[in-house]
């Protein structure tokens, strides 16, 4: 291995990139320019440098002109830095004696109209690569063993499906769910679309293998509280939430609720419903273990008395913190419908008989409120015309600007599904465009306008107005394709809301330290490329918790997610960041500034001599201590003070060879 | 006793046709003690000619402001119209910078600068926020328990929702509390928070009766007993114009037409003739015997 | 007043027609820069208290003649004048349109083309005159002291009259064009 005071050989390299870059920079004059700066024992350019001919050429020049050091003067370091790190590598010289100067996005791309400045520019760029890589040193490469568990946090349709494909990959995962019962969102779903598939008949197995899955263990109603450690090696605290049952004891008879006098809102049951102080959400909850609202809860102890020698009942159970070391974490903790009381021109909670389209799910739903009987809020009576608007909330700059996705779909099928129930309803459904993209989607959009005669009006709603007496609805919006406004009667409307990243969102960003995009959705590492990724090492995210989606689409990132996450652990093993920061302890006076500016609590004070210590794993190498530093004893390797004022230096003014 | 003195904006409207407005407000400003300051010199608001010339406009509305300024006075109006414009024009003037230094430009012509020093308010909001709904209660002597009204709060009063300053826009309760202070029955009625159609009663006549009209229908079934107004221009589509709608529809309607300020000033004890309601032109008889 | 805007709107609309530049005029006017944000929804036009009784105005078509360009159809058309500046389109658009301030916009410009109707005029002048929107008759300024009020604002029209030169209004008013068509 080249050591740090060899005398460097340093190959240049300067790539066309077909004509992004030599359409505007004069490449062969960068390319010959290089060759007169010390420590350049050649220069050249090439087209296509991170081609397989083009990595090929400078795999052979390193062996037949024993460089130990390669600068490469191309596209940004995010492209492909990675990719001649490796050849490098395959080469037998370490991967960090390469220093790329990007000449694309920095240079040809944005000075398109002046190639003499930009050319000029490339030079200078180059030149500043070159006296870096004269000061570069080796970087050692460390592996950590690694855990092979995942922590998935979210038990809906995406937790469930990277839960169960990790297991079956062999790694041990704990499934956190906030919530009792493990099925999410889509248990809330009565029938899903294109198909009209019973929710819960897709649901439910898929639930129950989670249940059995040997590798697989949930806790719920739980919830994640704090987070340490790194990639591999995550120690993550989760809060176990008393039910004041102990789930080990509870048997899922249900006793204890047939005798219990109180009677709560079912969230499950969007407050429709109402359920027992001690219940299950639902019945087929998993796990099967029930829980009492104690803040409803009145002592009479009839639950107790039931539940007899079985002792699942305990009125005093306390909260447990539990700590899980896993070696990645996949985030699916889903999202919030809208919610559009704001929106008051629609009349939602002032009007009765206007409800939303999750309201509208579980009246459908035949384990709902209504046992799947249609009836409106006013008066219990079945409505004869029932209108959709959508885009409440979304498509909107003064709410959510974005779509979510998903609502033209849904309003559709409860079209279709009411009039499956009653084949006289009138149904209306207000919109602006119909987003109807998925495999079978627009197959079922048609049938729903031609078969079921569902009345699609074109003008999105701008207040509903209702009768006092009636409760009926006058729905105010122009049919743009007459060019006239219409004010139609309804006995219900629906509000097709949105969805909004869930309220626990904000908790989870802080805990983990990931990002959030400009539409308050979990952030993924790359739009088109790394959708599942963060850009926190080790952890993933799927699902809505990403953005608006349906179910075809949350699968398949939750099979991404895991798939990631196996391609990461699989090993047992996980390279860590080599450039990150170290101390130079002559120097370090142990002030702790750079203890208080670290992101990732990487640094801490040595008691006994004074000196910061790195935890090598843990640093990301960003560099905030060795700016903070007062003194310069923290130095981030590859960007140490050395190497930079040597760029800034040799930018100024140039050193050439005599 | 809270003390408030303000500079008075009377506008055009008020002077020209509908003065039992200005008489009441001027009463039942003075028994409440809240001061109204003359501007002697002010001009029209500029919402008239505002579709002629925006910038026409904006400094016919920036003399007045630069004149409560002088005056060192927030400026209140029994105006929507007037209110709604002073009030944007404030705060554009006061937001935008661009805006400000054109606008000053041409007030140095005649030696005036906007510096942004004032407020301005509609009385409405005078009474129910600085003086107090609460401490208007206390001045009400003869609650009118038996009566049921209903509100016209007009367009400039409730939007744009920017500028007015309400939380909720879509059905704002700012009247109602002032109403129900006086002892008066509130009754909601189907399309409340419509607009009368003043601003383009010489463009097509039919479709500002037909706009009063249908909320004078509106109003008729739910049994209002008469219609409270805060803008002298819907006063007049209410009031003087109510015999024409009536006409043109083939409907009766007869429901009398009160300025906020005169249902207060019947509250706090003042006779019919001194708040000048026997000046409208729909008698109000039947409200006045409701009251005794 | 008829429904004279839809006349030329009868025959197919061609690249003649179309006046690109008078969308981004529009928008350069203050209350009219979110034309082009516009996705032509009808929230304006479903709400609309006069578009419920005429169908001789439509918010949202006019908002669509100006994004197109057709400039002569939308500056000539009648119903551009059945707006109440009520502001319901304004306060309903969810792409945070002032639709009522680009109405008023697309009406400024028709007046500096000298298209002003009648009611105007008389408004403007009286301003231009009195410093108020309406001269108050003799015997209304009577009734005054008798009713105790005060005296009238002795309003400094000179100043008044020198600020509304300075925008161009006494031309407006008569209507005389002051820009090219």
């Amino acid at each position: 291995m080249p050591e740090k005071h060899e005398k460097p050989r340093i190959g240049v390299y300067v790539c066309h990139c077909g004509l992004n870059i030599a359409g505007v920079v004069d490449v062969k004059k960068v390319a010959q320019d290089a060759k007169s700066l010390p420590g350049v024992v050649m220069s050249k350019d090439y087209r296509y440098l991170c081609s397989v001919p083009g990595q090929e050429l400078i795999k052979k020049d390193i062996k037949e002109h024993k460089l130990n050091r390669v600068v490469v003067a191309a596209c940004t370091p995010n492209m492909h830095e990675a990719t001649f790190r490796k050849v490098l590598e395959e080469s037998g010289v370490n991967p960090y004696l390469l220093e790329i100067a990007n000449i694309r996005e920095h240079c040809s791309w944005v000075h398109r109209n002046e190639p003499q400045k930009a050319t000029k520019k490339s030079t200078e760029l180059t030149t500043m690569a070159v006296a870096k890589a004269r000061n570069m040193e080796p970087l050692t490469i460390k592996e950590v063993d690694a855990l092979k568990s995942a922590l998935v946090i979210g038990g809906g349709i995406t937790g469930i499906n990277a839960a169960i494909d990790l297991a079956e990959m062999g790694f041990q995962v704990y499934l956190v769910e906030r919530n009792e019962s493990i099925g999410g969102r889509m248990s809330q779903l009565d029938k899903t679309f294109p198909t009209l598939d019973c929710s819960t008949c897709v649901l439910g197995p898929k639930m129950v293998e989670v249940y059995r899955h040997p590798n697989i263990k949930i806790l719920s109603y739980s919830e994640v509280v704090g987070l340490d450690g790194y990639v591999g090696n995550f120690k993550v605290k989760v809060l176990r939430k008393p039910r004041y049952v102990i789930e080990e004891n509870c048997t899922g008879c249900g006793e204890c609720s047939n005798v219990c006098p109180i009677e709560i809102p079912n969230y499950w049951n969007m407050n429709m419903g109402v359920r027992k102080c001690i219940s299950i959400p639902f019945e087929h909850a998993v796990p099967l273990v029930y829980r009492i609202d104690m803040d409803n809860c009145i002592n009479c102890y009839k639950c107790v008395e039931t539940c007899g020698a079985r002792n699942a009942i305990l009125f005093d159970q306390k909260p447990e913190t539990v700590e899980l070391n896993v070696g990645a974490i996949v985030v699916a903790i889903g999202f919030d419908p809208y919610d559009p009381a704001k929106d008051e021109q629609y009349g939602y909670e002032v009007y009765p008989n206007v409800i939303t389209g999750l309201e509208m799910e579980r009246l459908l739903s035949a384990a709902g409120p209504t046992g799947g009987v249609i009836n409106r809020p006013s008066d219990l009576t079945e409505p004869k015309r029932v209108a959709f608007i959508q885009c409440v909330g979304s498509r909107n700059l003064k709410r959510n600007p974005y779509c979510s996705r998903v609502c033209c779909m849904y309003s559709i099928k409860h079209g279709r599904q009411l009039k499956e129930k009653h084949p006289e309803m009138e149904v209306a459904i207000y919109y602006m465009d119909i987003r109807a993209f998925g495999k079978g989607y627009e197959e079922f959009y048609e049938k729903a306008a031609r078969e079921y005669r569902i009345q699609f009006i074109r003008g999105r709603v701008s207040e509903i107005t209702e009768d006092p007496k009636t409760h009926n609805l006058i729905v105010h919006a122009e049919d743009t394709f007459l060019g006239r406004p219409v004010e139609l009667e309804y006995d219900m409307v629906v509000l097709a809301i949105g969805l909004e990243p869930h309220s626990t969102t904000d908790k989870i960003q802080e805990i983990l330290k990931i990002s959030r995009s400009p539409d308050k959705f979990l952030q993924e590492a790359h739009p088109k490329l790394r959708p599942v990724d963060t850009l926190a090492a080790g952890i993933y995210i799927a699902g809505t918790c990403q953005g608006p989606k349906d179910i075809p689409d949350s699968v398949a990132q939750a099979k991404a997610a895991a798939s990631s996450v196996a391609m990461l652990l699989h090993k047992g093993k996980i390279r860590i960041e080599s450039i990150i920061a170290s101390v130079i302890e002559a120097l370090c006076t142990g002030c702790g500034k750079c203890v208080d500016v670290c992101p990732f609590q990487a640094i801490s004070i040595d008691e006994t001599k004074n000196i910061a210590t790195i935890l090598e794993a843990k640093c990301n190498g960003c560099g905030s201590c060795a700016a903070t530093c007062p003194v310069g004893a923290m130095q981030l390797r590859h960007f140490k003070d050395e190497q930079i004022l040597a760029m800034i230096e040799n930018a100024l003014s140039p050193i050439r060879k005599e | 006793m809270v003390e408030l003195r303000y500079a008075f904006f009377l506008g055009c409207t008020i002077p020209y046709r509908v003065t039992s407005y200005e008489v009441s407000a001027r009463k039942v400003a003075a028994k409440l003690g809240i001061e109204l300051v003359e501007m002697n010199d002010f001009n029209c608001c500029g919402l008239p000619i505002d579709p002629v010339s925006h910038e026409a406009m904006l400094v016919l509305a920036a003399r007045n402001l630069c004149l409560a300024e002088q005056q060192n006075l927030n400026i209140t109006t029994l105006c929507t119209g007037c209110a709604i414009t002073l009030r944007k024009v404030n705060r554009m003037l006061k937001e935008n910078k661009e805006l400000r230094e054109i606008i000053n430009r041409r007030l140095k012509e005649v030696g005036m600068e906007f510096k942004g020093t004032i407020e301005v308010k509609h009385f409405a909001h005078v009474l129910a926020e600085d003086y107090g709904t609460e401490n208007i209660k206390q001045h009400v002597k003869k609650p009118l328990a038996q009566l049921q009204v209903s509100e016209h709060a007009g367009c400039h009063f409730l939007r744009p929702m920017e500028y007015t300053g309400f939380d909720h826009p879509e059905d704002p309760t700012l009247l109602k509390g002032l109403i129900e202070a006086t002892g008066a029955k509130y009754l909601d009625y189907m399309d409340k928070t419509n607009c009368c159609g003043f601003t383009v009663i010489a463009i097509d006549d039919k479709i500002s009766l037909s706009l009063t009209g249908s909320k004078l229908g509106n109003m008729q079934d739910v049994g209002a007993e008469a219609v409270v107004t805060v803008c002298p221009s819907c006063f007049l589509m209410f009031d003087v114009q109510q015999p024409r709608i009536e006409r043109a529809f083939g409907k009766t309607f007869s429901i009398p037409v009160v300025h906020y300020t005169q249902l207060l000033g019947l509250a706090m004890g003042m006779s019919a003739h001194e708040l000048e309601l026997d000046t409208h032109r729909v008698a109000a008889t039947s409200l006045l015997s409701k009251i005794g | 007043m008829g429904a004279e805007q839809s006349a030329e709107l009868k025959e197919t609309i061609r690249s003649s027609h179309l006046d690109r530049n008078f969308p981004k005029e529009v928008m350069k006017h203050h209350g009219g820069e979110k034309l082009f944000l516009c996705y032509q929804c009808g929230s304006c036009a479903g709400g609309c208290p006069v578009g419920r009784l005429t169908t001789d105005y439509n918010p949202r078509q006019i908002v669509r003649l100006a994004s197109l360009g057709l400039k002569d159809n939308v500056l000539k058309s009648n119903s551009l004048w059945f707006c109440t500046a009520c502001f319901t389109c304004t306060d309903r658009c969810p792409q945070g349109l002032e639709v009522a301030s680009i109405i008023r916009v697309i009406r400024n410009m028709a007046a500096e083309q000298g298209i002003v109707p009648q009611v105007f005029k008389e408004l403007g002048s009286s301003i231009l005159e009195t410093g108020l929107a309406y001269k108050i008759p003799e015997l209304r300024l009577k009734k005054r002291e008798e009713q105790k009020l005060p005296p009238m604002p002795t309003t400094d029209t000179k100043a008044v009259d020198k600020l509304l030169e300075a925008t161009g209004f006494p031309k407006l008013i008569k209507g005389q064009p002051v820009k090219e068509a």
